[in-house]
């Protein structure tokens, strides 16, 4: 009879310890939104590199919050120490009032720690460095004016910033971190948020991913209608040859201008022309295939799923989160339409030369968004190939996406 | 709410005009030291250049004459029924076991040959 008591406890007290004991209804739901997200990664493959581990973090944190779980210390009595049947000797003693307490440590859950990355904003410039590898930015040094292109599509980051605000549901520090989705950078996104707004990184995170792997669905229908088939049509000059030493010379003009103007902005931007300098200088072959392969992976799959294990139920399933996803697409679509707006000033300006449909690539997101100027171009001319004149808009957004994260990070008090 | 605004509107104004100059700074300066590099360049070459000039300047200029000419498949029109079973067995290969079927081949006047390779060149990395 003792035995069947004492195993019955211990099924009572395991199923009290299990997820069905101490989960809430928040946390269901959490688990159906990672598997339409997994879904969304695996069968539609938008963005599983950072899909995929974000919907993962996502289900783990919600089956076992524990896992995200900070390190406390507790002060207790040799008595407390004794009735767990732990030794004394084996911690560290204070005294306080006279009295000796015993620090016990409970150590923190495992994605606690690679959360830090994340908090600490070590992952999106070590990501940074990786994008810096692999981004030529030969077709924006050949075509410099692309840089305006890159500074329009930012509009969108400041106007979203305005409508955050008007909102009233929204701080400052708030609207400026959904204001950043508008900037199409996941990186940046994320860097941008835990210094402003470190709580609401789940829902910022997903929306900027999720549209980032949507543009091929939200940018071309704002792209024909903001343009005429003329327009599209234009075909573009050939783009001139770069040499290797303007290549080697770009990172390191870029990075001192802006870090001097935009110190705020310089670990992106830094860690960004750091990566590009390796790719083009050439004599550090071995350490520019680490930052574009190994080290970007890595970094990918820790910053994917502890950022995914920031969207516990109650963190996620809120108005605010509502708002970040409505606000988000507003953001993406407006630094499109600004994108192709300033495009098509430049259509006039240069009497025809310049396809507006360029202008779109300037929000980042590279290299998806100047894929998709290549295809819009092509459905109304065949033979028109705009991908190397939409790259130069496209890694000029990503500079100014990081410029634009520095004016926001210099600007609202954190 | 009503400072808020203020201060929202600060930013617009303010963070338009922040990216915009620092972008446009970059523009000229990308402008300057493109053309300081290509004139050392130029400069460099011209150097190089002088004392082979006679040599190589009748070389240099025959041989693009000679390749692009022969680079250049006479255009009568027909498309050879070699060419025609080549494109197929590619349209083959990436449809796969999908159902497919090519309905016509048409020779696209966009491009010389020449031109093409430097397109796919240009974007292979992406």
């Amino acid at each position: 009879m003792e035995i069947l008591n004492q195993l019955s406890a211990m099924i009572v007290g395991l199923l009290h310890d299990s997820g069905f004991g101490s989960l809430s209804w928040q946390n269901y739901v959490m688990m159906c939104v990672s598997f339409i997200l997994m879904y969304l990664a695996i069968k539609k493959q938008y963005e599983p590199l950072l899909l995929l581990p974000i919907a993962f973090g996502m289900l783990l944190v919600n089956v076992f919050p524990g896992i995200m779980g900070m390190p406390e210390t507790h002060l207790e009595t040799y008595q407390q120490i004794i009735d767990q049947k732990l030794d004394p000797s084996t911690f560290a003693t204070v005294v306080v009032d006279g009295q000796t307490y015993y620090e016990h440590i409970t150590y923190g859950g495992l994605f606690y720690y690679l959360y830090q990355g994340v908090k600490l904003g070590i992952y999106p410039p070590l990501i940074f460095l990786g994008i810096g590898a692999m981004t030529d930015f030969g077709p924006l040094i050949a075509n410099p004016k692309s840089f305006i292109l890159g500074a329009a599509a930012q509009i969108g980051i400041f106007l979203t910033y305005i409508c955050a605000t008007a909102l009233g549901i929204f701080s400052p520090q708030e609207a400026g971190s959904i204001a950043i989705i508008g900037g199409a950078d996941g990186p940046t996104a994320i860097f941008v948020t835990t210094k402003l707004a470190p709580q609401l990184l789940g829902p910022i995170a997903v929306a900027a991913y999720s549209y980032m792997a949507l543009v091929p669905i939200i940018q071309p229908p704002i792209m024909r209608l903001l343009t005429t088939k003329k327009e599209r049509s234009v075909k573009m000059g050939q783009l001139r040859p770069v040499s290797k030493l303007e290549k080697i010379l770009f990172p390191i003009i870029v990075v001192t201008l802006v870090a001097l103007l935009l110190p705020d902005a310089a670990p992106l931007v830094g860690m960004l022309m750091l990566g590009n300098l390796f790719k083009e200088s050439g004599v550090v072959d071995r350490i520019n295939k680490t930052a574009q392969n190994e080290l970007m992976n890595i970094v990918t799959i820790f910053l994917g799923v502890t950022v995914g294990a920031t969207a516990t139920g109650t963190n996620f399933l809120t108005i605010q989160t509502g708002g970040i996803i409505f606000l988000g697409l507003f953001a993406f679509s407006l630094a499109t339409a600004s994108g192709v707006l300033f495009g098509k000033i430049m259509y006039w300006a240069t009497k025809g030369k310049v396809n507006p449909l360029i202008g779109s690539a300037g929000v980042s997101a590279v290299p998806m968004a100047a894929r998709i100027s290549q295809k819009v171009g092509q459905e109304e001319n065949p033979g028109n190939f705009l991908l190397m004149h939409a790259m130069g808009p496209n890694v000029a957004g990503v500079i100014g996406s990081a410029v634009a994260a520095g004016v926001l990070l210099s600007v609202i008090p954190h | 709410m009503g400072e808020n605004m203020t201060q929202a509107l600060i930013m617009l104004l303010g963070g338009f005009i922040v990216v915009f100059c620092v972008l446009i700074l970059l523009i000229i300066i990308v402008k300057l030291y493109s053309k300081i590099v290509s004139s050392v360049q130029n400069a460099a070459d011209n150097k190089k250049a002088t004392p082979q000039a006679q040599e190589d300047a009748p070389v240099s200029t025959a041989q693009p004459v000679t390749v692009s000419a022969s680079s250049e498949p006479a255009d009568d029109g027909e498309i050879p029924g070699e060419i025609i079973a080549v494109i197929a067995a590619a349209v083959d290969a990436v449809y796969g076991s999908q159902p497919h079927r090519v309905r016509s081949v048409k020779r696209s006047h966009s491009r010389s040959a020449w031109g093409r390779a430097g397109v796919a060149e240009n974007t292979k990395p992406f």
